[in-house]
C-alpha cells in the first residue's frame, strides 16, 4: 500500500477513535498498529519507539512542575497570591477581570500548566466574579484566555516537551516565552480596560493594603523565583529546579501557611504520580505515530509542499506552519502536535535559517491560541465547565480576545530580536552564541 | 474519609468490581511512592554532584521509577477514566446508540492493549540483549513495564465491558468534588466593609 494511503488511513483511525471517544494515547496507537500492520514494520519496533518517546531525562521535569501546581492547588495557598494580584490591580477598569489576568500571569510561573491553571482560576474568581454581575461567557473566555500562558511563560510544560521532543534548549525556551507572555498578559488587560465590563469600582489599595498582600504571599512568590533564578543562574536543570521548587513547598510554603495539610502530602503524591502519567503516556504514543509519518516520508512530503509555495522565506515559512498548527491545534492537544510534527518542524527550521528557540516559541504561541479555538479548545471547554456555561457562548465571547493571540503570533513572527533578547541576554548559548575565541563577549548567530 | 478512601474514584461505580478496587488502591500508590522515589533520588543525585561525589546509580533508579510511574499510572487512568480525550461524544448518546459507541471505544482500548502485551513482551525478549549503565542490568527490566501495563489496561477494560453489558454503560454520576481553593469572596467581602 502507497505511503500517503498508510498516513491517511492512520491520521483517519486516530480522528475518528478519539472522537468517538477513545482516549487520545489508545487512539494514536490504534492508528499506528493499522499503519504499521499494512506495511513492512514490526510492531515490536512500534513498542519500542513509543518506550523511546518517554524514556528522556529532559521529560522527568514535567512530574515536578505538575506536583509544584498539585502541592499549591491542594494546600490551598494560592488564594494569597489571588489577593496580591486584587491589591495590584483591582482598582483598574474591568475589576476582577484585570485580576484575573494577573493571577494568571503569576500562577503560570508556577505550575506550567494550562489546565491546573484554568482550574485554579475558576476557582478562586469565577464565583466572585459571576456576583458582580460578569457576563459568565465572558468570565468563561477571560479565564480560559489568561490561562494558556502558562504555555509559554516558565516553567512551560509545553515548552519542556518541545525543548525536549526537538533538542532544543529549553532554557532559552523559556526565556523566550516571557515576551510573548507579557504581551498576551498585558493585551488582556487592555482589552478588559477598552472593551471588557467595568466591573465594581473600587478605590486603589494603600502602599501599605500592597505591601500586606505581597508579604502574604511571598513564599508561594519564591517559586518563580527559584525555578528561573536556579535555571538560569546554571545552577539547576529545569528538572533540579522543579525538585528544589517542591522541596520548598513541603519542607517551608506548606508547614508555614497550611501546617494541617502536611497529613495529606501522600494523597497529593498519589494524585500527582498518576496526573503525570497523562500527558507521558501520550508522548509516547505521538512519538511512534511521529516516527511512521517520518518513516513514510510524510515530514518530506509536507514540507516540500510549504516550500514550494514559501521557498526558503523564514516569514512565509513560518506563517505558513502557523496556520498549519492552527488547523492542526483546532484538533488535537499541543503536546502530541508538537511530537508528531516535529521532523517537519526541524526540516523547515533549517531551510529557512530560523534560529530554533524563535521557531519553537512561534509554535508554541500558535497551540497555546489552539487551546481557545473551536472545535477543540481544551482550555475554553474547562472554562466553561467550572463556569458554568454553555461552549458555544464562551467561544462568542473570546472571539474578540483572538485578536490578541493573533497579534502577540504575527509579532513574534517579525520581530525574532525582541523574542530572543531576553535569552540572548540571560543564556547565550541556548541561541547558538557562543564565546568569543579573542576577548569577553560572545558571538550570536544572525 | 481517610487517604485511601480518597484514593478511590466514586465515578462510574457502575462499571466496577468491588474486587479491584484494592488493585487501584494499590496502583495509585505505587504511582505516588514512584513519584515520591525519584523526588529522592534526583535530589540525592544534585546533592552528591555537587559534592564531587556523584552517585551514578541513582540515575538509573530514577529511570526505573519514571518509566514504571508512567506506565502504570497510564493502566490505573483508564479504570478511573482519567485520560485525555477528544471528546465526550457518547456522553451525550443514550440508549442503543450509546451502548455501540461504548463497546467500539471499549474494544478498541482492548485491542490496543492486547497489543502492547504481545509485542511488548517480544520487545521484553529483545532487551536482554542491551545493558544499562553502571549496574549492568538487562535493559528489559525497563521494557516489562510496556506488557505489564498492557495487561492492567486489558483487566480494567474487559472490566467496563462486562459491567457495562450488565447495568448500562449509561449511570448518573455524582458531582466531582471541587478544588480545596479558597475563592476570593472572603476577601473582597471584608475589603469592601472597610
Amino acid at each position: 500500500m502507497s505511503p500517503p494511503v498508510v498516513l491517511s488511513l492512520m491520521t483517519f483511525c486516530f480522528l475518528f477513535f478519539g472522537y468517538l471517544g477513545v482516549p487520545v494515547p489508545f487512539a494514536l496507537m490504534a492508528g499506528v498498529f493499522v499503519g504499521a500492520s499494512l506495511i513492512d514494520v514490526s510492531l515490536a519496533a512500534i513498542i519500542q519507539k513509543m518506550f523511546d518517546g518517554v524514556d528522556s531525562e529532559a521529560l522527568l521535569a514535567i512530574p515536578f512542575f505538575l506536583l509544584v501546581g498539585e502541592l499549591m492547588s491542594s494546600a490551598n495557598v494560592v488564594v494569597r497570591v489571588a489577593n496580591l494580584s486584587l491589591a495590584l490591580v483591582g482598582h483598574i477598569r474591568g475589576g476582577l477581570s484585570q485580576v484575573v489576568t494577573v493571577f494568571s500571569m503569576f500562577f503560570s510561573e508556577m505550575s506550567g500548566s494550562t489546565t491546573a491553571d484554568v482550574a485554579v482560576i475558576s476557582r478562586a474568581l469565577a464565583g466572585p466574579m459571576k456576583r458582580e454581575g460578569y457576563n459568565p461567557a465572558f468570565i468563561a473566555a477571560i479565564i480560559a484566555s489568561a490561562s494558556t500562558i502558562a504555555a509559554l511563560v516558565p516553567p512551560s510544560i509545553t515548552a519542556v516537551v518541545y525543548g525536549a521532543v526537538g533538542n532544543v534548549s529549553i532554557a532559552g525556551l523559556f526565556m523566550a516565552g516571557v515576551v510573548p507572555g507579557l504581551m498576551i498578559g498585558f493585551g488582556l488587560m487592555i482589552y478588559c480596560y477598552f472593551f471588557g465590563p467595568p466591573g465594581t469600582r473600587r478605590s486603589r489599595a494603600s502602599i501599605g493594603e500592597v505591601a500586606l498582600a505581597a508579604r502574604a504571599a511571598a513564599l508561594p512568590m519564591m517559586i518563580p523565583i527559584i525555578l528561573l533564578g536556579g535555571i538560569l543562574t546554571g545552577w539547576f536543570t529545569p528538572t533540579e529546579a522543579g525538585v528544589v521548587a517542591v522541596v520548598w513547598i513541603i519542607a517551608v510554603i506548606i508547614p508555614a501557611l497550611n501546617r494541617g495539610h502536611l497529613r495529606l502530602l501522600p494523597y497529593d503524591f498519589c494524585l500527582a504520580g498518576l496526573i503525570f502519567s497523562l500527558p507521558l503516556i501520550t508522548i509516547g504514543a505521538a512519538n511512534a505515530f511521529g516516527w511512521m509519518l517520518a518513516y513514510m516520508r510524510g515530514a518530506i512530503v509536507i514540507a516540500d509542499w510549504i516550500i514550494s509555495i514559501a521557498g526558503n522565506n523564514p516569514h512565509f515559512i513560518m506563517l505558513m506552519l502557523v496556520l498549519l498548527f492552527t488547523i492542526i491545534g483546532d484538533f488535537i492537544e499541543p503536546v502530541p502536535t508538537i511530537i508528531i510534527f516535529m521532523p517537519l518542524v526541524n526540516m523547515l527550521t533549517k531551510v529557512g535559517d530560523i534560529n530554533p528557540v524563535h521557531m519553537g516559541v512561534v509554535l508554541i504561541a500558535t497551540l497555546a491560541f489552539g487551546l481557545i479555538t473551536p472545535p477543540y479548545g481544551l482550555v475554553l471547554l474547562m472554562a466553561s465547565k467550572f463556569v458554568g456555561v454553555r461552549f458555544s457562548q464562551a467561544l462568542r465571547a473570546a472571539l474578540p480576545i483572538y485578536v490578541v493571540f493573533l497579534a502577540t503570533i504575527a509579532f513574534a513572527i517579525y520581530f525574532p530580536k525582541v523574542v530572543l533578547w531576553l535569552p540572548k541576554q540571560v543564556i547565550p548559548e541556548s541561541v547558538g552564541c557562543f564565546k568569543a575565541p579573542d576577548g569577553p563577549g560572545y558571538i550570536c548567530p544572525k | 474519609m481517610g487517604i485511601a478512601g480518597k484514593l478511590l474514584l466514586s465515578r462510574q461505580r457502575h462499571l466496577k468490581w468491588r474486587a479491584l478496587d484494592l488493585l487501584e488502591m494499590a496502583l495509585m500508590i505505587i504511582c505516588g511512592g514512584a513519584l515520591f522515589g525519584f523526588s529522592v533520588t534526583v535530589s540525592f543525585d544534585i546533592l552528591t554532584r555537587t559534592m564531587g561525589h556523584p552517585w551514578l546509580w541513582l540515575q538509573e533508579v530514577t529511570s526505573t521509577l519514571f518509566i514504571y510511574a508512567i506506565f502504570i499510572g497510564a493502566a490505573v487512568a483508564t479504570r478511573r477514566n482519567d485520560h485525555l480525550y477528544l471528546s465526550a461524544l457518547s456522553d451525550a448518546l443514550q440508549g442503543i446508540p450509546r451502548l455501540i459507541v461504548e463497546v467500539i471505544v471499549r474494544v478498541v482500548v482492548l485491542s490496543v492493549a492486547v497489543c502492547l502485551v504481545y509485542f511488548g513482551y517480544i520487545n521484553y525478549l529483545r532487551g536482554f540483549g542491551s545493558f544499562r549503565l553502571p549496574s549492568g542490568t538487562p535493559i528489559a527490566s525497563l521494557y516489562a513495564a510496556i506488557p505489564l501495563s498492557g495487561a492492567l489496561i486489558a483487566l480494567f477494560t474487559i472490566e467496563q465491558l462486562v459491567n457495562g453489558f450488565r447495568n448500562g454503560f449509561d449511570n448518573p454520576e455524582p458531582p466531582e468534588e471541587p478544588l480545596p481553593i479558597t475563592s476570593l469572596e472572603s476577601i473582597l467581602s471584608s475589603r469592601d466593609e472597610s
